[in-house]
């Protein structure tokens, strides 16, 4: 099983992606949200689902975030930006509170700004150096903007 | 004599009018500095691949150009002191080769540094309270305003304590480093003049008040250059100053989530508004706001007090308005007359004026500047501007508060460093990008253009005459010497691997911003300034007493000057 990186530590990784939301999906599977949403009926308990760059978390209103453990958004490279909103709309807007996990093309340099958006997981390629990826997670000690740590910007924070 | 004067005054220059770091500034750009030194070290040791790294030298200015990487250094809304000056200056002759290009964006690029020596010149920069962070890449750039700020008598209110604002909310902002496109935001405080070009910006803001006397902004989207040009439009009459940074969060996540991410070229924020309309961009914009107005992002009066109270006026001396000596001087001097009509302007308090520093004495690219010249600025401007200098936009610098009776000898100390070329607003006042000549992007080279144009036209009587046109030259459809918008616009493009020009008549950048339209089929390099002087005849013998070009080619049209630039010699 590959690891992560999650809450700042290295773990193993329990959760599998699944591109069928169907039958066959397991208790550990991570299911496109917009199968889940298409067959959520039918489909028993599963981890979680994962968002892809485009969707939007907007078909979320009205869903019960809670009954899931993890909720995935997919870069399809480092260079989209998508999931940064995302993440903080899921949190911020929908106020889920399980995990929020990076999946594809993010950058392990990006892992500042992800976690103040709200993703507390990193599902690194096969080839990231893991030791090092963690020593790059939080680049700066201030920041002028408000995130999802803490809504103050600098100007409520200043001394 | 003038050297030991600079140093009596620097050394006892204590007060500064600008905004100064505290130590939670200082600890983020020296963090940033020491994230770049390991991102470098990673790539040099193959850590990091060509295409990570892309994008993590792109946010902090670090371009790879044709013949040696670019650096281009941040100067948040034009303000630089001397005393940063005077460290541009040193680093360019340290790490470069003595001089420094001033961009539209009212930065400065290096054009010959080695990668290997970035972390440290970054460090240098830190240490005088300056950066690179996000001068380039598809993120928040520099924000940029008016030259003139705070020393104009019809502004609503001094814009920089609100550029500063706008600086640090988009200063590594964690949702939108990784936008589809750059995003660029200007603001103008004047109704009199944009000298900021905020119509073709991807978010411009007007500073104004509404009837109850609360300052706040009117709100322009989807304007900008490059391929697509687009005048933008009105989201919002009136978005009062509190909420301006929530505004701004819901506009740029409306574009972060919706803009087009398949094609480089449709996907600035204008493509996403056009496509849309107005209408239906401003409901997503308030939808995403309604949600984010009177969050923490709301800006409290402390706030605002804090930034304004950086920006306070100098000890201005109370002075009479025209003293005896600059008025004989006037009468004595045709050379000093028109440098003094043309590169100074009227400031708010009687007895001072503010002075332009021209960047484009011919056989010079215009906008560069030597390290030799940075620094006599530098002094120029401790000896008689409180130490303090802007970058305007169309690539000059400005002194903002001289004194009217200092004025004669600041024009002896200009002339001897080739700051005094009297032709501000003039056509041969030309903004150009560093052209083929320094850029991997261009198409064509831009400077030996402006030259063959300066010497085209050299003769100041003419150019007098012929009064104020702008002269925009790219060498690339990126756009960075705004042809567009210039009156006169000059393109390079490629045709078959050889150099042509492309001339475009009838932009401005102003209030009454356009987009300029193509005169006809492209120009070998040589023809330039020969088509030029043809679009300058037909408009001199069209003209009615005191119309401005733009005016004159508004009122006849185009055709007249398309049949002068393609007529036959016979």
């Amino acid at each position: 099983m590959p690891k992560l990186i999650k809450n700042g530590e290295i773990v193993e990784n329990t959760y599998v992606w699944q591109q069928d939301a169907d039958a066959t999906a397991t208790e550990n599977a991570i299911v496109p949200m917009q199968k889940w949403l298409d067959n959520q009926d039918s489909i028993g308990k599963v981890a979680g689902i994962w968002i892809d760059a485009g969707e939007g978390v907007e078909p979320l209103a009205g869903v019960d975030l809670s009954q899931f453990d993890v909720i995935g958004v997919n870069f399809p490279t480092f260079m989209d930006g998508r999931g940064f909103s995302y993440a903080r709309l899921l949190r911020e807007r929908l106020n889920y509170q399980g995990e929020i996990r990076a999946l594809g093309g993010f950058m392990a340099d990006q892992q500042g700004y992800l976690i103040r958006c709200g993703f507390n997981s990193f599902e690194f390629a096969e080839d990231v150096n893991l030791e090092i990826a963690l020593t790059l997670n939080k680049p700066f000690n201030v920041a002028y903007q408000g995130d999802v740590a803490d809504p103050r910007p600098i100007f409520l924070r200043r001394g | 004599m003038v050297d030991l004067v600079y140093l009596r005054i620097y050394t006892t220059t204590v007060q500064s009018f600008m905004y100064q770091y505290d130590a939670i500034d200082q600890q983020l750009v020296e963090e940033r500095v020491a994230q770049f030194r390991d991102q470098t070290r990673r790539y040099l040791n193959k850590e990091l691949k060509e295409e990570e790294f892309l994008p993590l030298r792109l946010q902090n200015g670090l371009y790879i150009q044709r013949y040696a990487p670019m650096l281009r250094v941040a100067i948040p809304y034009g303000m630089v002191s001397s005393t940063q000056l005077r460290t541009l200056a040193d680093i360019s002759r340290r790490y470069d080769r003595g001089y420094g290009h001033f961009s539209t964006r009212q930065n400065l690029q290096l054009n010959w540094p080695k990668l290997e020596d970035v972390p440290d010149i970054l460090a240098e920069l830190a240490e005088v309270q300056m950066h690179a962070v996000q001068t380039s890449g598809n993120c928040i750039r520099n924000t940029t305003t008016d030259q003139y700020s705070g020393v104009i008598s019809d502004e609503v209110a001094d814009p920089r304590p609100y550029c500063e604002l706008i600086r640090q909310w988009s200063t590594f902002h964690p949702e939108f480093a990784f936008l589809p496109r750059k995003f660029k935001i200007a603001v103008c405080a004047t109704e009199s003049a944009d000298r900021a070009a905020t119509q073709v910006h991807d978010i411009g803001l007007h500073l104004k008040k509404n009837d109850a006397g609360e300052i706040g902004f009117k709100v322009i989207v989807g304007g900008g250059l490059g391929r697509t040009p687009m005048v933008g439009e009105t989201i919002s009459e009136f978005i009062p100053r509190a909420d301006l940074l929530t505004y701004l969060d819901a506009i740029i996540r409306v574009y972060n989530q919706q803009g087009r991410r398949d094609n480089k070229y449709k996907a600035r924020i204008k493509i996403l508004v056009k496509a849309l309309g107005i209408e239906e961009f401003r409901k997503r914009v308030d939808a995403e706001w309604e949600h984010l107005r009177g969050t923490e992002s709301t800006v409290p009066m402390s706030e605002f007090d804090r930034l304004a109270s950086f920006f306070t006026e100098p000890a201005y001396e109370v002075l009479e308005d025209q003293p005896a000596e600059l008025t004989a001087k006037l009468a004595e001097s045709n050379g000093f007359a028109r440098w003094y009509e043309r590169n100074t302007f009227e400031h708010k308090k009687p007895g001072y004026r503010i002075v332009t520093l021209s960047l484009k004495k011919p056989g010079q690219a215009p906008g560069d500047a030597t390290a030799d010249q940075m620094e006599k600025a530098a002094n120029l401007a401790d000896q008689y501007s409180f130490g303090e200098l802007r970058v305007s936009h169309e690539q000059n610098l400005v002194l903002a508060d001289v004194r009217q009776d200092q004025l004669i000898e600041l024009w002896e100390a200009a002339k001897e460093n080739g700051f005094a070329t009297p032709t501000l607003g003039l056509l041969t006042d030309m903004i150009c990008c560093p052209g083929g000549d320094y850029c991997g992007l261009a198409n064509a080279k831009s400077i030996p253009i402006a030259e063959q144009i300066q010497e085209s036209f050299d003769n100041l009587d003419f150019l007098y005459d012929i009064g104020e046109v702008d002269l925009n030259i790219s060498g690339c459809m990126n756009a960075c010497g705004h042809h567009h918008v210039g009156n006169i616009g000059i393109l390079g493009v490629d045709k078959k691997g050889e150099e042509f020009y492309q001339v475009s008549l009838g932009g401005a950048s102003g209030h009454d911003a356009s987009i300029g339209k193509i005169l006809g089929p492209s120009f070998a390099q040589e023809q330039i300034a020969d088509v030029i002087q043809k679009i300058i005849g037909v408009y001199i013998s069209a003209r009615s007493d005191e119309e401005r070009f733009i005016d004159t080619f508004r009122r006849i049209g185009m055709a007249p000057f398309k049949e002068a630039a393609y007529a036959k010699a016979n």
